[in-house]
């Protein structure tokens, strides 16, 4: 039910334009909010959106434009005078101390005090009245990393309100949710809606806008690009308007072959995390050659733990890792990827690359020590180049040349690099960890292409990812992962997203009864 | 044997353990405050000798060590600030700037020992130390081992074991202790709800001088009589090793730092008995052996904190 | 095969550079200095090269990038001596006067002490810049150091061997020695994570504490000699060639210690830049997990980088042995580590940015003690000038600062001056 236009404005920004040394982020950005209201904010990434919101919470200080909340301009010098302002923001990133019970995580920042001195069961009692006054359940004294990453945003949301915030800033709040979660943040959202808070959400999603927002302004390379009504467009004239061009987002998906000849596979498979907690508790999975197993499942199932024991990070407790019929589990890193097993890891700036090294140099990681890049222990940079200039050309790397600095790259030409690196290898087994995560749609399509190309050389793909949307685009067959085991294996055709949402939640299957 | 034991193990030795275990506590807990913060702090050697030179300059001039105290103080925390300036506001890397610090701190002794004295090596002697002040606590002194050690000793002492506990209970129920605990775990989240990060390293790292600058004037105006060129004699490694063996706590901090007073004790008590004939040197690197010994047995017991010696910049995480 | 006429210049000019350069080094170590105009001569050939080889254009931002990047030392060097100027004059010494001793005794009067300074300095910075490439801080170089002296006077008292084979065995054996003290160290590191800061610091208070006794085992009484008490001295034939025995002129105690620190540097540079150990060393450093996920051994590669940095510190200890004090000390309170650092940090771990900033620690050390002796300013004032500059070259963001307000107010001239020229 969307606001009348009479409602008060609560928010509003007049010609935001925030400046980074050579990067113009924002560009003269104006919007409205207003009181009730639900609004959101589309782009691709790095459109500027988290800029945008960055500013609007006193995180950065734009260069030129004013912010105006209740009709008067205001000046945010740090988040502090955001949030005295009644703003509230939920990052896509938690912002919340791991150690810290719920309560404290509440509290940090405007703790009841009395000489310094944190009154805990007062804090305790506003934390119990407000998740019950919202409907947001969630227990006061559990630590914050024992929950789950839906819980973890309910305590996000609640440290807003018990700022008493009346404009709640979410940036891409959906990212880490199962689908039965983003349900019922949904509902959360709208109740806060009817109650009169102000909501803006930020994301690239277009199935989110529709579903919630009032009105929606999309955001491109920086600039407001459009504003309407969210009831009065659809879904594929919002993607055009994001991306400038019509985007074909379903990928031709070659057929799976019959009877795929199987050469990695997982045979009960048990880790501990580096806590010390199990976190793969008897995992049993295969691929086969031309073939990809997609892993569904929420972040923090087991998917770390499974990247790094394939990857050889880390040892298992017991099981089998069998590659071409051989147990790898003991192996180095190293003798793995002779052996022709292949790793494109999540995070690329954390375990793909090394930043502050040039592209050639990102390119020889892991085979710096033969020949041709080196000979007996000495590097020859000539080969180095070489290698460089032609994997550039074979994967579209757009860079000021082969000894430009990665970190001064792109996400999607970082992304390319470790493509290139892996691929080039001529992997029998590649696992690859959430592939596109931060790359605009034309990276995303880019990435996609090239790994149904490698299908259809017959390497068998393991894809770890929490897009759904991309499991189903790209996967043979799908398991989830849920607790540390495998609840579900399905071909794709067989399934669909409810079902698999289904079992990332509660790790089983209840027919619906309708 | 036994006899060697009995003669090894008096009273003495454990008010020996609790004296010499103040210095490393007080340092020590100056590292928990600031590791715990998330700052990496390897400059408390520096600071320490600063605060132990000032500490006796103070005490010389004035004849009253209580007014060197204040001075040790006052000069360790002004020596730390110039620290929180380069790894808060200019972003240098901690242990970097650390190191740095510690070289300045061996000049600027230097320096000052020739202007203020003259000369080199040792700094003129108070007329009176902090010792003087020795006071035994009724009746709780009067309990056997436990009464000398703990509760027959000097201001300081008592100062560094009501320390011990007060931080444990700023950690455990304070607004402070709480800002600490986030600013060290995950900035950004303290930054994020309106509370400064760069002010709470900064008042961090002003409380860590503060607590080495009793370390000091502990070293030169209570232990001794004036100050000494290089007497940290590496207190301040000692004391980060204890902040590591004692899991980033500080009561347990204060049992790793008794571990090295003991050790320090002990040899001090094994050479002046003379019943081993082995050369002193042996003894004097018992502390040092103990802290690698320490380490390598604790460090893997507890978590640091997670963003301990990471800059934190505001606009330098964004695009 | 013929060679072109540009490229046959270029090889005469790359060859003629060297020919030069190389005795016009020497010359100047060993105080001849108009061994300067070799020196400038072999610079100005090396520049016409690189102009042959990449034209005017390219020369020319080469050139500009090469000074931009001399701003800041100069002027962290230059802010330095002036905050240290003010010191003195607050606490009552006369600073024009003592500069000027310092600089004529650091740099022409006592310039042979200058080098001898900086040659264990050169190892120590090598030792810790090669630590540092690795991301490792291996602050306990003082410890290697005092290890290398140890083992080079152990292995020197009453060698009857040649000095052709003793001295490069004692070399090895120093060396080696400096690797074994870091290899508790590095399997704290490797196995538990444990801080190296901590862990190389307390092995260096070990080595230091205990070594009285070595002393004393070899020569050394506490009774008998006044303090500091030695060793014996060390068989002569160990003792490194000296400078005078080629240049007469040259310093009867400087040796050619130095020369070998030179080579060090650049072997390794060549180490670190052009080999696969040092490609991995390198990437360790900048990303541990990144080089993991890429099949490196993080934990070979840690123990690599802590004992070839353990080496060069020993190594450090073992040059000054055998080629100035041809025995140990007691309590020599080098400070060969910690300067070693400063000097790492501020030639930013460049190995030969490394030669000239130990100069430079060198000239401010003899320059210093002579200042002492004839100005009676503290010689310490230097080590609060030495802290000083390292902390205005780190600071780089206030040379940032400085320069975007400097440029503001530049470019505010300029557009003045354009209107002014345009009116």
């Amino acid at each position: 039910m969307p606001k009348s236009d009479e409602s008060p404005l609560v928010l509003e920004t007049r010609g935001i334009t925030k400046r980074f040394d050579h990067i113009i982020a924002n560009n003269n950005i104006s919007i409205k909010l207003r009181k009730g209201e639900i609004i959101a904010v589309l782009g691709e990434n790095g459109a500027g959106k988290s800029t945008l919101m960055n500013i609007l919470f006193g995180l950065y200080k734009p260069t030129s434009g004013s912010i105006l909340i209740d009709g008067l301009p205001v000046s945010f010098d740090s988040p502090r005078d955001a949030i005295a302002k009644g703003l509230g923001m939920v990052h896509q990133h938690f912002m919340l101390v791991p150690t810290l019970t719920v309560t404290q995580n509440i509290v940090l920042g405007k703790e009841p005090v009395r000489l310094g001195h944190v009154l805990y069961k007062r804090a305790r009692r506003s934390v119990v009245e407000l998740s019950k006054r919202y409907g947001l359940t969630v227990n006061p004294d559990a630590r914050l990393e024992d929950l789950s990453v839906g819980l973890q945003q309910r305590v996000e949301i609640l440290k807003a309100l018990y700022r008493n915030a009346r404009v709640l800033i979410l940036d891409e709040p959906t990212a880490v949710l199962t689908p039965g979660e983003v349900e019922e943040l949904f509902a959360v959202l709208r109740n806060l809606a009817a109650d009169g808070t102000s909501i803006i959400i930020i994301t690239h999603k277009l199935e989110e806008v529709k579903a919630l927002s009032d009105r929606v302004y999309i955001l491109r390379r920086g600039e407001l690009v459009g504003e309407c009504r969210t009831a009065s467009a659809s879904a594929a004239e919002l993607a055009n308007f994001m991306v400038g061009r019509d985007v074909v987002l379903a990928v031709e998906r070659p057929a799976p072959r019959p009877k795929p000849e199987p050469i990695f596979s997982l045979e009960s498979l048990f880790v501990h995390s580096s806590r010390g907690l199990p976190a793969l508790k008897g995992v049993d999975l295969a691929v086969g050659r031309g073939e990809i197993l997609g892993i569904a499942g929420v972040e923090g199932n087991g998917q770390k733990e499974l990247c790094e024991v394939i990857a050889g990070l880390i040892t298992p407790d017991s099981g089998k890792i069998l590659f071409k019929g051989e147990d790898v589990s003991r192996w180095s890193v190293r003798r793995r990827m002779d052996a022709g097993m292949g790793y494109v890891p999540q995070d690329r700036r954390v375990s793909g690359l090394v930043l502050p090294f040039s592209v050639e140099e990102n390119l020889a990681l892991g085979r710096s020590d033969r020949p041709p890049l080196s000979r007996h222990g000495f590097m020859k940079f000539a080969a180095l180049r070489a290698q460089a200039l032609q994997l550039m050309e074979n994967y579209d790397i757009r860079t000021s040349g082969p000894e430009a600095r990665v970190s001064t790259l792109s996400g999607g030409n970082q992304q390319k690099i470790i493509l290139a690196r892996e691929f080039s290898r001529n992997p029998d087994f590649l696992l690859i960890s959430q592939p596109t995560r931060g790359l605009d749609v034309g990276a995303i399509e880019y990435v996609y292409r090239r790994i149904l190309e490698l299908k259809e050389r017959g390497v068998a793909i393991l894809l770890i990812s929490m897009e759904l949307e991309e499991l189903f685009a790209l996967a043979d067959r799908i398991a989830v992962l849920h607790g540390g085991q495998v609840v579900f294996e399905s071909p794709t055709a067989t399934t669909n997203e409810a079902q698999i949402g289904e079992y990332m939640i509660r790790g089983r299957y209840e027919r619906s009864i309708s | 044997m036994i006899d060697f034991f009995a003669a090894l193990l008096t009273p003495q030795l454990f008010e020996a353990t609790v004296r010499l275990a103040t210095p490393v506590t007080f340092a020590a807990l100056a590292a928990v405050v600031c590791e715990r913060s998330g700052v990496t702090n390897i400059a408390m050697e520096g600071v320490m000798l600063v605060g132990a030179f000032f500490a006796a300059w103070v005490g010389w001039i004035s004849g009253n060590p209580w007014l060197g105290l204040l001075g040790g103080i006052a000069a360790s925390a002004l020596f730390s600030l110039l620290f929180a300036w380069a790894v808060v506001s200019l972003h240098i890397n901690h242990v970097v700037t650390g190191a740095i610090m510690n070289i300045l701190a061996f000049g600027l002794t230097r320096y000052l020992m020739m202007v203020f004295y003259g000369r080199q090596g040792t700094s003129e002697a108070v007329a009176k130390t902090l010792h003087h002040y020795k006071f035994a606590i009724p009746l709780l002194s009067d309990i056997p081992y436990v009464g000398p050690a703990f509760f027959n000793q000097t201001p300081l002492v008592y100062l560094s074991i009501i320390s011990v506990f007060a931080w444990a209970w700023i950690f455990k129920r304070t607004r402070l202790g709480l800002s600490l605990i986030a600013s060290g775990e995950h900035p950004m989240a303290l930054e994020t709800l309106g509370r400064s990060v760069y002010r709470v390293r900064y008042l961090a790292i002003l409380i860590s001088g503060v607590l080495c600058g009793f370390a000091g004037a502990f070293l030169s105006i209570e232990n001794s009589n004036s100050f000494t060129e290089g007497m940290t004699n590496g207190r301040g490694f000692i004391a980060l090793a204890a902040n590591i063996a004692g899991g980033w706590r500080p009561v347990g901090v204060f049992i790793a730092s008794l571990f090295f007073g003991f050790v320090d004790a002990l040899q001090m008590r094994v050479q002046s008995l003379g019943i081993v004939k082995i050369p002193s040197e042996i003894f004097i690197v018992f502390p040092y052996v103990a802290t690698i010994v320490a380490i390598a047995g604790l460090v893997r017991k507890s978590r640091p904190p997670a963003a301990v010696g990471k800059d934190f910049n505001i606009e330098g995480d964004g695009e | 095969m013929s060679v072109s006429a540009p490229r046959r210049i270029r090889m005469v000019l790359k060859a003629l550079s060297l020919i030069l350069a190389v005795p016009g080094v020497l010359l100047y170590l060993a105080s001849y200095f108009w061994g300067a105009w070799l020196l400038l001569c072999a610079i100005a050939l090396y520049a016409a090269d690189r102009f042959l080889a990449v034209g005017s254009a390219v020369f020319g931002s080469e050139a500009r990038k090469l000074l931009s990047r001399a701003i800041v030392p100069v002027a962290g060097i230059g802010s330095a001596l002036l905050i240290g100027a003010v010191i003195m004059a607050i606490t009552g010494y006369n600073p024009i006067s003592s500069y000027g001793a310092l600089f004529y005794g650091g740099l022409v009067r006592n310039w042979h002490i200058s080098v001898l300074n900086a040659t264990p300095l050169i190892f120590t910075g090598l030792a810790i810049a090669f630590a540092f490439q690795g991301g490792f801080f291996n602050i306990g170089a003082e410890g290697q150091y005092y290890i290398g002296v140890i083992a080079a006077t152990w292995m020197g008292l009453g060698s009857t061997l040649p000095g052709i084979i003793a001295i490069p065995a004692i070399f090895a054996v120093a060396a080696i020695a400096g690797a074994a003290l870091n290899a508790i160290p590095i399997i704290l590191k490797v196995k538990t994570g444990a801080h190296e800061v901590v862990t190389t610091m307390m092995f260096a208070y070990v080595v230091r504490t205990l070594s009285p006794m070595f002393i004393r085992a070899h020569g050394g009484d506490p009774a008998l000699t006044s303090h500091p008490y030695t060793t014996d001295l060390i068989s002569e034939s160990v003792w490194l060639p000296m400078f005078k025995d080629f240049l007469p002129g040259a310093n009867y105690r400087l040796h050619i210690g130095v020369l070998l620190a030179i080579g060090a540097a650049f072997l390794v540079r060549f180490i670190l830049m052009k080999t696969d150990l040092g490609y991995k060393i390198r990437a360790v450093g900048h990303n541990p997990v990144a080089a993991m996920t890429q099949g490196i051994s993080v934990a070979r590669i840690t123990a690599a980088s802590l004992f070839i940095s353990g080496s060069l510190a020993a190594i450090a200890g073992a040059t000054q042995v055998l080629g100035l004090d041809h025995r140990m000390f007691q309590d020599l309170n080098a400070g060969y580590g910690w300067n070693g650092i400063s000097i790492a940090l501020l030639a930013r771990n460049n190995p030969i940015g490394i030669i000239f900033t130990s100069l430079l620690w060198g000239v401010l050390d003899a320059g210093g003690q002579y200042m002492a002796r004839t100005t009676q300013t503290p010689n310490a004032i230097i080590e609060i000038v030495k802290g000083i500059i390292l902390f205005l070259m780190l600071a780089e963001v206030i040379y940032k600062r400085a320069g975007s307000v400097f440029g503001r107010w530049a470019g505010r001239f300029k557009t003045a001056a354009r209107k002014g020229a345009g009116a």
